[in-house]
């Protein structure tokens, strides 16, 4: 099942990671979610946070991604980059560091496009409304007139598989043992020492 | 895949005032923010406007550091009285690559006279 894995480098922009009926496994912190695609659609490229204006030499405060959150039973697959110089830090949820290294958290800036044009190492992915957060540090000596974000992706539409119309456990128990494919779908990140 | 990196930002205009590399001024500020800022940046020139306000024909040096510490990045580049001169990037200045503050001086002045700088640059790093 070739459409069934995360962090794609393909042709284009990005690809979604399961398609209509395929199953997949959303993690959120430590909960495992088992549940199949009933619809999904595109998202093009938008603007989905500006973090405001901020003053040189300066660390901004920690800012939802609200418009990243999804509706309930839906998650939704991102990458994204900025488009002012300042270096973007993303917690996700807002509590927990991405990018995250031993000694340093990786951020993001606008060489991202060219260093990895299909932002393939940004993607993430966010589990109903637990939404991710953004921080930016400018490093200019001038102040910058905004700091934004543009992100692009993919919503998913989902249905249970351990519960309601759509209930099948002897399915579940399959996908646990890997008997049946499905996506594993990372939408948060994970404390250091978890 | 080796894409050549060109974040252009533009630097604050900055008012020459007084000639000779003694009062060499700096005209852009090599981000920095020690401890939270991720890897060392460095800056390229790519584009300089220079506004003559009746200092009479000159030239003005750019490259970092002031008085005997100055070292040039650039050729001198000439400064008409009275006028607006541009270098670049249609012709493209060399890619001389700076890890300090830009600072600029003009070699001589009329009295009075003052020259209006602003220099675009590439982020590096």
């Amino acid at each position: 099942m070739p459409d069934l894995y995360i962090f794609k480098a393909q042709e284009g922009m990005i690809d979604p990671v399961a398609l209509q009926n395929q199953n997949v496994a959303i993690h959120y912190t430590a909960a495992v979610y088992y549940r199949k695609v009933d619809f999904l659609e595109a998202i093009p490229p938008f603007q989905c946070l500006d973090i405001g204006a901020l003053a040189a030499v300066t660390a901004s405060g920690r800012v939802n991604a609200v418009n990243l959150e999804m509706a309930d039973h839906e998650f939704g697959l991102f990458r994204w980059y900025p488009i002012d110089d300042a270096q973007i830090r993303l917690y996700h949820p807002a509590g927990i560091s991405k990018y995250q290294l031993r000694n340093i958290q990786v951020p993001v800036d606008m060489n991202i496009v060219n260093r990895d044009p299909n932002l393939v190492s940004t993607e993430i992915a966010v589990w109903e409304d637990n939404r991710p957060a953004f921080e930016a540090v400018n490093g200019h000596a001038f102040v910058l007139g905004a700091v934004r974000i543009i992100a692009i992706g993919f919503r998913f539409h989902t249905v249970s598989l351990t519960e309601g119309a759509a209930k099948n456990p002897a399915l579940v128990e399959a996908l646990k043992t890997g008997k049946e494919p499905c996506t594993h779908v990372w939408c948060s990140g994970r404390a250091m020492g978890d | 895949m080796i894409t050549k990196e060109r974040i252009i930002v533009p630097g604050p205009i900055v008012n020459l005032a007084a000639a000779l590399q003694a009062n060499a001024a700096v005209v852009f500020t090599i981000p920095v923010l020690a401890g939270q800022l991720i890897g060392v940046k460095s800056v390229k020139i790519v584009k300089v406007q220079l506004f003559n306000n009746t200092a009479g024909n000159t030239q003005v040096y750019i490259g970092t550091g002031v008085a005997a510490g100055f070292i040039a990045l650039l050729p001198a580049l000439d400064s008409f009285n009275l006028l607006m001169d541009s270098y670049g990037p249609e012709t493209d200045l060399i890619e001389a690559e700076a890890f300090a503050n830009i600072t600029a001086w003009p070699a001589t002045l009329v009295a009075l006279g003052t020259i209006d700088i602003q220099i675009s640059v590439a982020i590096i790093g």
